[in-house]
């Protein structure tokens, strides 16, 4: 199995606080991997490294030859003016422009590629619709279906059930597994560890130092879980520089 | 017949009447869309600084050469450009957001801008600078203009994606590419090039209200961002063309005649517009079955 | 010992000092003028015998002047007040009156057939502007004259013989402006101007001055003034315009390009320009203004 993405001693943080703290370890390609830990543990800082938004504090990220357009990255707090005029199908669109280019026209293959996407998340006969005029659900679906046309490698998902209906989680669950299916690696930030078990083969049990990682039976014991909460939540001010910085 | 001598004679009669017009026109041209662009960036009131900030500039330009066209542009673009880059730079680097950065250098810009021509020209040149003479359009201004204009629209159709993205979602095109900064300098470039060429027409106070004022009136009635391009670009045209008349029929500058026709043409927006217009909001009518 | 010598020479000299000055006779005769243009046509005719000082300066509005204490103070100083009249200075009477009105108020323009201010409106007012006419600035030249010789008697055969000079050199004024004017051929003799003022030189040397009705030139020009100004050019078949208060030279040009008329210089009307400036003295500002509308006038 080849190793699509490599952390080695990686220190991510914000102003000199690390928020991910000495993780060591490998994506494999193909793996459908949950990141699982209690708030502040470092999973919203680990994907923000990991796609580039982000650089580390000490230690390394390889991403080997992943370049940007492999990536496909859905953020927790998705940062989209849901006000401006644009509707469902323009945002699904975007997930093709990638490929498109500045110049691209959208031809029929596209159209029906669009369509396709947006059928596949439930969403046919939305088309049109504001953005401003949909459920957060019904938002969430969209945001799904730009994710399948960016056709991407690697997909990076942070927490995306959050306030989710259970119907939608479903749909979108079943996407996962399609990618899953295609080969394409997957990692998803979850609290729902009972969702984890039952769909995620992988975990990464994170308390801003990794605690486990491995198949989730093997990780999520009430043990590890037990040693994930007892970290500490708030940045340390009185905290000395780490000896191990490399 | 009243009609016509009213609505039409004008423009028929009197050359400088056309080619205020046509002036007029094409500014809607370049200016609507951009607006548009500004007003769903939430860059609305960045605008205005940005048409302060195009003075000193103009006012280099007027001091070294008088009332040339070449020079003004060519200063008024630097100065504008200048600024923009500055207050994005400090807004990277420092704390300080990009809106309270902007506001302290145009600021400074306009009081700079209103000493230099204070220096060489009269209380007049100054009126010139802040009203413009949309009546005094000469050949080289009117193709300064429209050119200004066919740039706008061109580089606007190859940059829309990009720039549409870095307004709905930007993290997204954070994550897709590396363009969204080049993209929004590029922007901001045609911001200040259609502000210096609303300059000529408008002078620097009202320069802005060609690229605002009918964009943001245009968000009253459609909910598409295309049609509301389309709209900004009627409105603009239309304030062109109702002002220059008001200013025919009564004593009323031109300049500001224009920006009060786009004004009006906005409060009844506000009250009357389609799309979240008060009168709506009032009276919404029964709900729909589905 | 060298000391001695120096003090007996200052003491000498001061002594000569009056005796010296005893040949100017008295002390100058003080007038003031309401402005720029009077006050230099006094200085031509009293010379050294007189002071003159001028209530409105150089490049000042006579118009629209409010007056000052010190301007008060300087007329109660004054023997002799020259004012316009028809008119132009409302407010010489009161300031005159507040001022203790010890000194003899001369009308320059008494005598001269005035010209109502718009002749063809139909408005009473007179037109104040005589002094544009070089033959009325001859009678200004004789009421000031007159004025000088009651006040100061011994300066008679002095005053006379100087406004005498002066008038010759008026008269030559006037007959080069009418050979320079005479010269336009008849279709070309309308010109458009923002001011008012001209309506005795036009009178007198055959050129039509014309001025748009209701246009504001302070401020911003709306559609309707430009359009007014270019009716009234085509209208009347104008040949040059003469607009100095419509400042944009942009604005100037697109009248002129529309209407096919040349652009005048800047006409000098109500006062005279600093002394480094074309109109500085009387005498140049009507040459100045002869010359501007000879060169925009020829074909």
């Amino acid at each position: 199995m080849t190793a699509l993405v490599k952390f080695r001693n990686v220190t991510l943080g914000y102003e000199r606080h690390p928020a991910v703290h000495h993780l060591d370890g490998a994506v494999e390609k193909g793996t459908l991997l949950a990141v699982v830990g209690p708030n502040g543990a470092g999973k919203s800082t680990l994907f923000k490294g990991l796609v580039g938004l982000l650089k580390p504090l000490a230690g390394q990220i390889e991403r080997g030859v992943l370049r940007t357009r492999d990536i496909a990255y859905l953020p927790q707090i998705a940062d989209i003016d849901r006000s401006f005029p644009i509707n469902v199908y323009d945002i699904v669109a975007m997930g093709l422009w990638r490929n498109a280019g500045l110049f691209g026209g959208i031809g029929d293959k596209d159209r029906e590629k669009i369509h396709d996407a947006v059928a596949a998340v439930g969403l046919t006969g939305f088309e049109r619709r504001s953005i401003a005029t949909l459920s957060g659900g019904q938002m969430q679906r969209v945001l799904f279906a730009r994710l399948l046309l960016q056709d991407a490698n690697l997909i990076v998902l942070d927490e995306p059930f959050t306030a989710i209906d259970a119907k939608t989680t479903d749909d979108l669950l079943a996407i996962v597994h399609r990618w899953h299916g295609e080969k394409r690696t997957v990692l998803a930030a979850l609290h729902d560890l009972d969702l984890v078990r039952t769909n995620f083969p992988d975990v990464l049990l994170l308390a801003r130092e990794p605690v486990a990682w491995g198949p989730s039976n093997t990780v999520l014991t009430a043990e590890n879980l037990l040693k994930a909460r007892q970290m500490c939540e708030a940045f340390d001010d009185q905290a000395a520089a780490c000896v191990d910085a490399a | 017949m009243l009609i016509y001598k009213a609505l039409i004679a004008p423009f028929f009669e009197f050359e400088f009447m056309r080619r205020a017009l046509v002036g007029a026109c094409a500014l809607a041209l370049g200016a609507g869309p951009v607006g548009v662009l500004l007003m769903l960036r939430r860059m609305s009131l960045m605008g205005d600084a940005m048409a302060h900030a195009i003075l000193p500039g103009a006012a280099i330009g007027f001091l070294l050469a008088g009332f040339n066209l070449f020079a003004l542009t060519v200063g008024g673009l630097a100065a504008g450009l200048v600024v923009a880059l500055l207050a994005g730079f400090v807004a990277r680097t420092t704390e300080l957001k990009e809106d309270a950065a902007l506001a302290a250098f145009f600021l400074v810009s306009l009081a700079i801008g209103v000493t230099i021509v204070s220096l060489r020209g009269s209380n007049i040149d100054l009126l010139h600078f802040l009203f413009g003479s949309v009546l005094a359009l000469d050949n080289q201004t009117l193709v300064l203009i429209a050119s200004i204009a066919t740039l706008s629209l061109g580089v606007l159709s190859v940059i829309w994606r990009p720039l549409v993205l870095d307004c709905v979602d930007p993290g997204f095109l954070r994550s897709v590419s590396r363009s969204g900064a080049p993209v929004h300098t590029l922007f901001l470039a045609l911001v200040v090039l259609n502000l210096v060429g609303a300059f000529h027409a408008l002078g620097t106070l009202l320069a802005v209200g060609m690229m605002m004022l009918p964009a943001v009136a245009s968000r009253f009635w459609v909910r598409d961002i295309t049609p509301m391009i389309l709209m900004a670009i009627g409105i603009g045209m239309l304030s062109g063309y109702a002002g220059l008349l008001l200013s025919f029929h009564t004593a009323v500058p031109a300049g500001p005649a224009i920006i009060l026709v786009a004004g009006l043409v906005y409060a009844g927006s506000v009250i009357f517009g389609r799309v979240g217009g008060l009168a709506r909001q009032l009276f919404p009518g029964r709900h729909l079955e589905a | 010992m060298g000391a001695r010598y120096l003090s007996i020479a200052c003491a000498a000299l001061l002594m000569a000092g009056p005796a010296v000055a005893q040949d100017r006779g008295r002390p100058k005769i003080k007038v003031v003028a309401t402005f720029s243009i009077l006050a230099d046509i006094a200085r031509n005719v009293g010379g050294d015998r007189i002071e003159v000082a001028s209530l409105v300066g150089p490049n000042g509005d006579v118009h629209v002047f409010t007056p000052t204490p010190a301007d008060a103070k300087a007329i109660a100083a004054a023997e002799i007040v020259v004012e316009n009249g028809l008119g132009l200075e409302g407010w010489i009477e009161r300031l005159v009156n507040a001022s203790g009105a010890r000194a003899a108020v001369v009308v320059a323009s008494a005598g001269i057939k005035s010209r109502l201010a718009d002749a063809d409106h139909g408005r009473a007012d007179p037109d104040p502007h005589a002094w544009q006419s070089v033959a009325d600035a001859q009678i200004y030249v004789a009421n000031i004259r007159d004025a000088l010789v009651r006040a100061d008697p011994a300066g008679k055969a002095f005053y006379q013989a100087s406004a005498a000079a002066y008038l010759a050199r008026l008269e030559a004024l006037d007959q080069d402006a009418h050979n320079a004017l005479g010269k336009i051929p008849a279709d070309r003799r309308k010109v458009i101007t923002t001011h008012n003022a001209f309506g005795y030189f036009g009178a007198a040397y055959g050129i039509a001055f014309l001025a748009p009705q209701g246009v504001s030139t302070e401020s911003e020009p709306s559609a309707r003034d430009v359009a007014t100004i270019i009716t009234l050019i085509k209208v009347e078949k104008i040949s040059a315009i003469f607009l100095e208060n419509v400042a944009d030279p942009r604005l100037l040009d697109r009248i002129a390009k529309e209407t096919g008329t040349k652009i005048g210089g800047r006409l000098y009307s109500d006062a005279l320009t600093d002394p480094g400036g074309p109109a500085s003295t009387y005498i140049d500002l009507i040459r100045h203004n002869v010359h501007q509308l000879a060169a925009a006038l020829a074909d």
